[in-house]
């Protein structure tokens, strides 16, 4: 009941808010909706990590450890981004433009959906319907200023998206005939297929899965198939670019994942590792090449985004406990502090209105609580301690050390290039004199306060590892056989 | 129906759909390229019922008319709307000629048989020896996504890519469940219609559907 309401309330927002005048009821209806959704997505986490698994309607949504921690990072994180985007189309789109407000609000809802579905349900093929989906309801949200260069982004992310996940689906269909030659009728879900995983043809496995890391890769923003993300996560809205870069690549990261777990029970991990130890180089080395001199702030951001997905990939490939346990704890650091930071660089392009960094100067200045936000999500995102992505970053490449030491050495070096291009141009925007017609004070203050919550958790994160949240990620990696 | 027959069937219609994929790159008019999309949609659905006859399923006869309906009849409306809104039906504007188009093609087929065929070949059905055929389709559509420089053409290379991945599925497990297959229809209905509205919008925009002309966004 309690799973079946945390999918059935952003539906039902969605639709009703779709049919709303007036702005009060649009925030209102919003904000309850946000709310409720983050309310029961905790208490359904809560439960599952501490050790109970919640079915509705026998293979159609199941949700596990593995689904309670996306549960728990999609709910946490839209509830944020929600509170923040009442301030923020409030100043974005007056009433003569509230339809817009309207097509917002409602669309949000709808993305949180399919977001949620494709976590909690156990049937591969509806897991590839949602994940279609989520493209398909964010795509008017990129658009939604309606420039030519926020068409031109949407564009490109609705085509490519939509392309990768088809070949995601040629993947899916290999796995359905994997299963199906195994048991006779189609083993159509997760568990099942787990269960009977060991015999399935793996040739077959193997090339699904080359399919699946391309078909999904793509939506996580792997590269060479990124192309669309720095487009479309520096056009959007900052509310959804924060859910875009925050959680929605990791909604392909976590398909990967749960592939991964079948593919490597099947024929063992190296098989798997090694792709994803490759395109996870790959990713690092051009977010690196293009971090060393970004021009545009959200453009940085969006790279760095294909960074982490990289860093997290090198997580997975090297594999072991400590490995995945440091992948799954860098995707939630990075999820923290890619949405702060996404949030807060709408706050800046809302006082500067232009996302250049070389027209924006003394943000600190001009802006101090947002200045000081952005500087600290910056010291988290790029690995400075005592932030948590600096743990999980340690823990990562401590993984791999042994094994794989060329790796680590080239993902180090890279790590240093971005590190430097980040600060570096941070450092200009926030110092120095900003322009004299700018007037001073933070805009949408108050709407910032939720973040307090994220950069709380990083610090802590950072600095102690509470046992019981020790114990849940245990019970993560169980579900993912390490 | 003999297991035979339906193998040799099935053959032959899958030949059929990919040769309608390749006619949409000697089409010039838009109009022949989204009847040629329709037909090969059509042959999809046939194939659909003959395997739902010869395996009496009853869902899988849905599935056949659920593709009548969404890619014989709705989505060729909607691709015609959207041509004749706006205005231009002629020339594809490919970036490749028509003939090296036809050998590019010709090399993606033998691609797609080397990767498929030890696949087929392991797979019992009846239907399975035509999975590389399919597979070639899939690939060919993505080809032609990447060769066109109109907005609707690339529609239509979408398409056809997503025809190529129906019939791989249908030909190796004789499709997904019901519900996954109604899902995958909602998904590409909406597609096609949010990518119906891009056009308009790039028309509006750029007085033209030249994708070509989206290049704004550079590092």
């Amino acid at each position: 009941m309690m799973l079946l309401s945390l999918l059935l309330i952003p539906l039902v927002a969605a639709a009703v808010i779709s049919l709303t005048r007036r702005r009060a009821w649009m925030e209102l209806l919003h904000t309850g909706a946000a709310i409720a959704v983050l309310g029961i997505g905790v208490a359904v986490a809560a439960e599952v990590l501490n050790g109970d698994i919640l079915t509705v309607a026998a293979d159609l949504l199941r949700v596990d450890s593995l689904s309670a921690f996306m549960v728990a990072m999609i709910t946490f994180l839209s509830g944020v981004a929600a509170l923040y985007a009442v301030g923020y189309i409030r100043a974005e789109f007056d009433d003569a433009h509230l339809p817009r407000a309207r097509l917002f609000f409602s669309l949000f809802h709808l993305f949180i959906f399919t977001m949620l579905l494709a976590a909690t349900t156990d049937n591969l093929g509806v897991m590839w319907v949602a994940i279609e989906a989520t493209t398909l309801a964010t795509v008017f949200l990129v658009n939604l200023r309606g420039s030519r260069t926020s068409l031109e982004a949407a564009y490109k992310y609705l085509i490519l998206s939509s392309v990768g996940i088809a070949l995601a689906f040629i993947g899916t269909a290999l796995v359905y005939y994997a299963g199906a030659a195994k048991a006779g009728e189609i083993a159509v879900n997760w568990s099942a297929l787990s269960a009977a995983a060991a015999s399935l043809n793996p040739d077959v496995m193997r090339l699904a899965f080359v399919f699946i890391v391309i078909g999904y890769g793509t939506k996580a923003g792997l590269a060479p198939m990124h192309t669309w993300l720095p487009d479309a996560h520096s056009e959007a809205p900052a509310p959804i670019s924060a859910l875009m870069s925050g959680v929605l690549l990791n909604i392909g990261l976590y398909a990967v994942l749960r592939f991964k777990a079948v593919v490597d029970l099947n024929v063992g991990s190296q098989f798997s590792g090694g792709l994803l130890l490759g395109v996870g180089l790959l990713s690092l080395a051009v977010a690196a090449a293009f971090l060393v001199r970004p021009r545009n702030y959200k453009r940085m951001l969006a790279y760095s985004s294909i960074e982490h997905m990289g860093i997290i990939c090198l997580g997975l490939g090297f594999g072991g406990y400590w490995g995945t346990f440091g992948a799954l704890f860098h995707i939630f650091n990075h999820a923290l502090s890619k949405s702060l930071l996404f949030i807060v660089s709408g706050n800046i392009l809302w006082k500067y209105h232009s996302a250049e960094i070389n027209d924006v100067r003394g943000v600190l200045h001009a802006a101090p609580w947002t200045g000081a936000l952005f500087l600290a999500g910056t010291f988290a995102l790029i690995g400075l301690p005592p932030f948590a992505p600096f743990v999980s970053e340690f823990i990562i490449f401590r993984a791999g050390l042994v094994t794989y030491p060329w790796i680590v050495a080239t993902g180090v070096i890279l790590l240093i290039v971005v590190f430097g291009g980040v600060l570096a141009s941070v450092n200009r925007m926030l110092y120095g004199v900003p322009p004299a017609e700018l007037p001073r004070g933070d805009g949408l203050r108050l709407w910032l306060a939720p973040l307090a919550m994220n950069l709380a958790l990083l610090l802590a994160l950072g600095l102690t590892f509470p046992p019981p949240l020790q114990a849940a990620l245990e019970r993560v990696l169980q579900v993912l056989g390490v | 129906m003999s297991a035979e027959i339906l193998s040799k069937l099935v053959n032959l219609l899958s030949f059929v759909a990919l040769g309608l994929t390749i006619l949409l790159i000697l089409r010039a008019r838009l109009e022949g390229q989204v009847r040629a999309f329709a037909l090969q949609s059509f042959v999809l659905a046939f194939l659909s019922v003959l395997i739902a006859i010869y395996t009496d399923s009853f869902q899988l006869f849905g599935v056949g008319v659920a593709l009548v309906i969404v890619k014989v009849v709705v989505i060729p409306r909607v691709l015609n709307r959207a041509v004749a809104k706006i205005g231009i039906s002629r020339v594809a504007a490919p970036y490749l000629g028509t003939a090296p188009a036809l050998i590019v093609c010709v090399l993606l087929a033998i691609i797609a048989f080397y990767v498929m065929t030890p696949i087929a070949s392991s797979n019992p059905l009846p239907t399975a020896d035509a999975m590389p055929l399919a597979f070639a389709g899939v690939l060919i559509g993505f080809f032609i996504m990447v060769d066109r420089r109109r907005a609707v053409t690339q529609i239509l290379g979408f398409l056809m890519l997503e025809n190529g991945i129906f019939l791989l599925a249908l030909l190796m497990t004789y499709g997904v469940p019901f519900i996954v297959e109604m899902g995958v229809f909602l998904d590409v209905l909406v597609a096609v219609l949010i990518m119906e509205v891009f056009v308009y919008h790039i028309k509006d925009n750029f007085d033209s559907i030249d994708v070509g002309e989206l290049g704004k966004l550079k590092e």
